[in-house]
C-alpha cells in the first residue's frame, strides 16, 4: 500500500439519513480508489447531496459508516462521529460560500490559518495555489469583486490549500452560465489531475459526470442505480431510468422473446397492434424469456433508411428533421412511438417522407424496466 | 465487509454513545436554550402562581382563589382603570394608524417636496421617550401652566384656557403622536415594495388614479396596517409614563397605573399586581397572536422581490398641503414639545411664561454635577445606573439574540420551532407586566434590589428586538459560509467568531443601539423593579415629577433627549438609511 494507490479509500457502508419521515438515503454503499474522481449524479431530491452532507460531516447520518483512508469518520454503530472540521476534507460548495468580509488571499489562507501554519510557509502556499487555479490578477482584491467563475477558483484553491485528504464538490458549476461552465469542467478536472486528490463530486448535469470522473453513481430516490465507469454507464445502462437520465435513448417496453447467453436476444414489441421481433443485447442475468423488459437505443445507433431492407421492417413517418450542422435530430413516428434518430446531414430526409428503421443490433440493449 | 473493518485504526474504537454528542456546540446551544427558556417561563410562571393567591386583610397570609380577578373585574376602581385602557388603546391606535398611513403614503408614493430629508424626522419620536413627550405637553397644554394656553391668554385675552392635556385625551394625543412612527414603518416598507405594475394594470383596464388606490393600493397594504394597528394598540395598552402624567392624576387610572401602585409603595398587594397584569397581558398576547399568526402572513407584498422602482403620484398644488402635513407632525411631536421643554429648564420656576431675568443653567447643574453636595442624588445616579445598564443590558441580550438566532436558523427540528415561539412571548407582555413576574420570581433571590434585576427584566422583555435584528440578516446569509469554514478545519466556535459574527456585524451594531436607546429610556420595568440606588434616568425623570419642579423635571428630560438623539445619529450612521424603513 506503499506505492499503488489505495482501493477503498473512501468507504460507504450502509448510508441512511431520513428527515422526517423521508429516507433521503436509503442504504447505500460503495467505495473509492485513492486519486480518482467520483461523481454523484442524479435529479434533486435522489440524495447525493445529502450522501456528500454525511462524508463532509456537515449531516450526521442516522445509519451507517464513512471511512476515508482507513481512518473512520463517522460509525453510527459504533458511536463514532467526528466534527467536519477534523475530517481534514476540502469542500467547494454551490454558492462557492467565498467570505465576503475578507479577502482573497484571506479567504484561500484561511484552513492554514485555523491549522496554525507558519505565516511565511502560509505565504508561500497560497501564492501557489492561487497560480494553479489562475487567480494571480486577482491578488489583493476584495472577495466581493470576483466573478462567479473567479469566486469558483478561489473556492477551489481555499478546498485545495492545505492538500486535505478528500476533496468534496457541492454542484460547482450550477450557477455558472453555459459557456463558462464548459471552460471550468476542464479546468476543475486539470487542477485535479494536478493535485491528485481523491474527489466526490455532486451534480445533475449528465454531460459534466461523464467528462470528468473516473467512476460515475447515478442515484435516485436515495438508492444507487448503477455504478460504473462513464463509457460503460453510457453504453451499457442497467435499467430504463439509467438510460433515460444518462444521455437521450430510444425506450420502447417489450417482452424477452429469445434469450441467448452467447449471441443475440430477441425482444418482441408492439406498436399499433403490429409485432415485430428485434434483435438485441441482453447482459442481465435477471431477465428471462417471457419477462417485461425495455429496448434501449442511443439515436447515433438508430439509422432511417429509404429503401426496404430485408426481414421484418419498421416503417415510419419522418415528422421533423432539425438541421444541426454535424448531424441532422431527426424524429419518425412508428404507431405511437417517436424515434429519436441522429441522422447524417448527407441523408437529406424530409419532413413527411416515408423511411425505414434500421437499429445497430450489438448497441441495442433490453434492459430492466 | 470484513477485510474493510481490519482496516479500521485502532483510534476509532467504540466509544460511549454520549461522547459524540458532546461538542462546544451543543453545550453551549443548551445552556443558552436552557437559560433563555427559564428567564422566559419562570416569571410568567410566578405571575400566574401568584395572580391565584389573595392576600388576606392582615397583609401576612395568602390563601388560594379566585379573589384577585374579582377584584379586576368587580372592583370599581380597577374595572374604570380596564375600561380607560381600553378607550386610550383605541384613540391611541385610530390616531397613530390615520397620520402613520397618511405620512408614509405621502413619503412613499407622492411627489412632496424633501420627503427624503424629512423621512429621518418623522421616525424621531420612535427613539424618545413618551414619557417626556407627556411631560412635555403637560407643560405646553395644561390650564394652568401651559405654555399655548398662557399665549392665548395674552394674544385673545381671554380667561381659562384653549386646551387642556390633563386627561384621557390629553394621553391619548401624547401616545398617538409617539406610535405614529410604529404604524408608519409598517406601511411605508409595504408601499415601497409594491409591485408598480400591481397598480398599472389596473390603470390600464381603465380604473381612475384614486378608484385604483382605493381597490388596489390600500387593499395590499391593509395587513401592514392592521399589523401596526395591532402593535399600537399593545404598545399603547402597556403604556406606563403617558397616563402616570397626564392620566392617573386627573382622575384617570388605568391598567398600568394601577399594578404601578399595587406594585410599590405602603399598600403593595403584588398577587392583585399579579391579576391586573395577567389580565393585561391576556388582552395583548391574543392581539400579538393575532398579528403574527393571522395579519402578517398576509402581507403579500412584503415578499414580492427588490429593484421596484414605485409610482408616484403627482399632487400638483397639493403637494404643499402634504409638506404642511409632514412638517406640522414634526412640530407638534418633536419640535415643539422640545422647545417648550428648553425653556422651562432653564426656569427657576415654571409659571406658564418666559421671564427672561430669571433665565439660568442651575437646574443642569443640579442634575449633572455628581460630585457636589447640591446635586439631587437621584438624577445623577439615574444618568449613571441608566448608562450602566444600557451598555450591558444591550451587549448581553445581543451575545443571547446571536446565539438563539444561530439556533433558530442553522439548527433544525423540534428545539428551532420551540425556540423562535418562545422569543415571540416576551413582545406580548407589556414591560410592566413581564416587570410584575420578574419581581415575584427574583424577589427573594440576592438580584432583588440590585441592577442585576433591572438587567434581567430588560433583557427578558427586549432580547427578541435583537433577536429580530441578528435573524433578518442571518436569513440572507446562505448556510454554506458557516459550513464551508467548517470543512476548511475551523471548530464551531472559531467560525462563529471570524465569519458567522463578523458578517453580521451590521446587525448586531444596529440592534446593539437599538436596544441602547430602548434601555436608556426604559420606564416601565424599571418603575417596578428598582429601589434606593438603582433608580434609572426615567425613575429620575419621574421622581422630580412628582417631588420636584417642572423645571428641574424638564432639565433631566432634555438631557435623556440628546442623548437619544445622539444614538439616533451613530444609528443611521451605522445601520445605514435603509435600517428602519427597508
Amino acid at each position: 500500500m506503499t506505492n499503488d494507490k489505495m482501493k477503498n479509500y473512501l468507504t460507504i457502508q450502509n448510508l441512511v439519513k431520513y428527515f422526517g419521515n423521508d429516507r433521503a438515503v436509503d442504504g447505500i454503499s460503495f467505495d473509492l480508489t485513492e486519486g480518482e474522481f467520483l461523481t454523484l449524479l442524479g435529479p434533486s431530491g435522489c440524495g447525493k447531496t445529502t450522501t456528500l452532507m454525511s462524508i463532509a460531516g456537515l449531516h450526521k447520518p442516522d445509519a451507517g459508516e464513512i471511512s476515508v483512508g482507513g481512518k473512520s469518520f463517522t460509525s453510527m454503530e459504533g458511536n463514532i462521529f467526528l466534527q467536519p472540521e477534523k475530517r481534514d476534507i476540502g469542500m467547494v460548495f454551490q454558492s462557492y460560500a467565498i467570505w465576503p468580509h475578507m479577502t482573497v488571499e484571506k479567504n484561500i489562507s484561511y484552513p492554514l490559518e485555523v491549522r496554525n501554519c507558519d505565516p511565511s510557509e502560509i505565504e508561500d502556499r497560497v501564492m501557489e495555489v492561487i497560480r494553479l487555479v489562475g487567480l494571480e490578477d486577482m491578488v489583493g482584491k476584495d472577495a466581493t469583486q470576483l466573478s462567479g467563475g473567479q469566486q469558483q477558483r478561489a473556492a477551489l484553491a481555499r478546498a485545495i490549500v492545505c492538500d486535505p485528504s478528500l476533496l468534496l464538490f457541492d454542484e460547482p458549476l450550477s450557477n455558472l452560465d453555459l459557456k463558462l461552465r464548459e471552460k471550468m469542467r476542464l479546468e476543475l478536472k486539470r487542477i485535479q489531475n494536478e493535485v491528485g486528490i481523491t474527489s466526490v463530486y455532486v451534480t445533475h448535469d449528465q454531460a459534466e459526470a461523464l467528462v470528468m470522473s473516473d467512476e460515475i453513481i447515478v442515484m435516485s430516490k436515495g438508492k444507487i442505480e448503477q455504478s460504473g465507469g462513464p463509457h460503460s454507464i453510457y453504453a451499457k445502462p442497467v435499467n430504463r431510468y439509467v438510460s433515460n437520465f444518462i444521455g437521450m435513448a430510444n425506450l420502447l417496453e417489450g417482452e424477452m422473446a429469445v434469450v441467448s447467453k452467447t449471441g443475440l436476444s430477441e425482444i418482441s414489441v408492439s406498436q399499433d397492434g403490429e409485432t415485430i421481433s428485434i434483435p438485441c443485447v441482453l447482459d442481465d442475468d435477471s431477465i428471462s424469456q417471457g419477462d417485461t423488459a425495455v429496448l434501449s437505443v442511443r439515436p447515433e445507433n438508430v439509422y432511417a433508411i429509404k429503401e426496404k431492407p430485408d426481414g421484418p421492417t419498421i416503417k415510419g413517418k419522418v415528422i421533423q428533421t432539425v438541421f444541426l450542422g454535424n448531424y441532422v435530430d431527426c424524429r419518425v413516428r412508428w404507431g405511437n412511438f417517436e424515434w429519436k434518430i441522429q441522422a447524417h446531414p448527407r441523408e437529406h430526409l424530409t419532413e413527411g417522407e416515408e423511411v425505414y428503421i434500421r437499429l445497430d443490433s450489438n448497441h441495442a440493449l433490453a434492459v430492466l424496466p | 465487509m470484513s477485510n474493510e473493518n481490519t482496516t479500521i485504526e485502532p483510534n476509532t474504537e467504540r466509544t460511549a454513545w454520549w461522547k459524540s454528542f458532546v461538542t462546544t456546540e451543543n453545550v453551549i446551544t443548551s445552556i443558552t436554550s436552557l437559560v433563555i427558556f427559564l428567564a422566559i417561563i419562570l416569571p410568567l410562571f410566578w405571575l400566574i402562581v401568584s395572580s391565584f393567591q389573595i392576600l388576606d386583610d392582615m397583609g401576612f397570609d395568602t390563601e388560594w382563589g379566585l379573589g384577585n380577578y374579582y377584584e379586576v373585574f368587580q372592583g370599581r376602581v380597577i374595572r374604570k382603570a380596564f375600561i380607560n385602557t381600553l378607550i386610550i388603546s383605541t384613540g391611541t391606535t385610530i390616531l397613530a394608524s390615520f397620520l402613520g398611513v397618511l405620512l408614509a403614503w405621502i413619503n412613499a408614493r407622492t411627489n412632496c417636496p424633501w420627503r427624503d430629508k424629512i423621512e429621518p424626522f418623522n421616525l424621531i419620536p420612535f427613539f424618545l421617550s413618551p414619557f417626556v413627550g407627556a411631560i412635555a405637553w403637560h407643560n405646553l397644554a395644561a390650564p394652568k401652566v401651559g405654555f399655548l394656553n398662557n399665549i392665548a391668554r395674552g394674544i385673545f385675552g381671554i380667561e381659562g384656557h384653549i386646551m387642556n392635556v390633563d386627561n384621557i385625551f390629553g394621553v391619548i394625543w401624547v401616545t398617538g403622536i409617539f406610535f405614529t412612527p410604529l404604524v408608519y414603518l409598517f406601511v411605508v416598507g409595504s408601499l415601497r415594495r409594491m409591485d408598480p405594475s400591481l397598480e398599472d394594470s389596473a390603470r390600464t383596464t381603465g380604473a381612475s388614479l384614486f378608484r385604483t388606490t382605493m381597490t388596489v393600493t390600500l387593499p395590499l397594504v391593509t395587513p401592514a396596517i392592521l399589523s401596526g394597528a395591532i402593535i399600537v394598540f399593545v404598545t399603547s395598552a402597556g403604556e406606563f409614563g403617558v397616563p402616570f402624567k397626564l392620566g392617573a392624576p386627573y382622575g384617570y387610572d388605568t391598567l398600568t397605573t394601577q399594578i404601578y401602585s399595587k406594585a410599590v409603595g405602603d399598600d403593595a398587594n403584588h398577587y392583585l399586581g399579579a391579576a391586573m397584569s395577567m389580565t393585561l397581558a391576556a388582552i395583548t398576547c391574543v392581539l400579538i397572536w393575532i398579528q403574527r399568526r393571522i395579519i402578517a402572513p398576509k402581507e403579500y407584498t412584503t415578499v414580492t422581490g427588490k429593484g421596484f422602482r414605485p409610482n408616484t403620484i403627482d399632487l400638483g398644488r397639493w403637494k404643499w398641503a402634504a409638506l404642511s402635513v409632514n412638517l406640522l407632525y414634526i412640530f407638534v411631536a418633536v419640535i415643539l414639545p422640545l422647545i417648550c421643554l428648553l425653556i422651562v429648564s432653564f426656569h427657576p420656576v415654571w409659571e406658564g411664561k418666559i421671564i427672561p431675568a430669571d433665565l439660568t443653567l442651575w437646574n443642569y447643574k443640579k442634575i449633572l454635577y455628581f460630585w457636589s453636595p447640591e446635586s439631587i442624588g437621584i438624577a445623577t445616579r439615574g444618568i449613571i445606573n441608566s448608562f450602566i445598564l444600557a451598555f450591558s443590558g444591550a451587549t448581553i441580550a445581543m451575545i443571547f439574540a446571536i446565539l438563539i438566532s444561530y439556533m433558530i436558523h442553522r439548527t433544525k427540528g423540534f428545539g428551532a420551532t420551540a425556540l423562535d415561539f418562545l422569543c415571540v412571548i416576551p413582545i406580548g407582555f407589556p414591560g410592566i407586566v413581564l416587570a410584575m413576574g420578574v419581581l415575584v420570581t427574583y424577589i427573594k433571590t440576592p438580584i432583588y434590589a440590585t441592577l442585576g434585576i433591572l438587567l434581567v427584566g430588560y433583557i427578558t422583555r427586549f432580547f427578541p428586538y435583537g433577536q429580530r435584528n441578528i435573524s433578518s440578516i442571518m436569513l440572507a446569509i446562505s448556510e454554506e459560509l458557516d459550513q464551508s469554514s467548517r470543512m476548511a478545519g475551523a471548530s464551531w466556535l472559531t467560525t462563529l467568531r471570524r465569519i458567522t459574527i463578523p458578517l453580521l456585524k451590521p446587525g448586531i451594531f444596529a440592534g446593539w443601539i437599538l436596544l441602547f436607546v430602548i434601555f436608556l429610556r426604559e420606564l416601565s420595568i424599571s418603575i417596578i423593579l428598582y429601589s434606593v440606588g438603582t433608580e434609572t434616568l426615567s425613575v429620575g425623570v419621574l421622581y422630580l415629577a412628582d417631588f420636584e419642579g417642572d423645571p428641574l423635571t424638564a432639565a433631566l428630560a432634555i438631557v435623556q433627549t440628546v442623548i437619544l438623539l445622539g444614538c439616533i445619529i451613530l444609528f443611521r450612521k451605522v445601520a445605514g438609511k435603509e435600517a428602519l424603513t427597508a
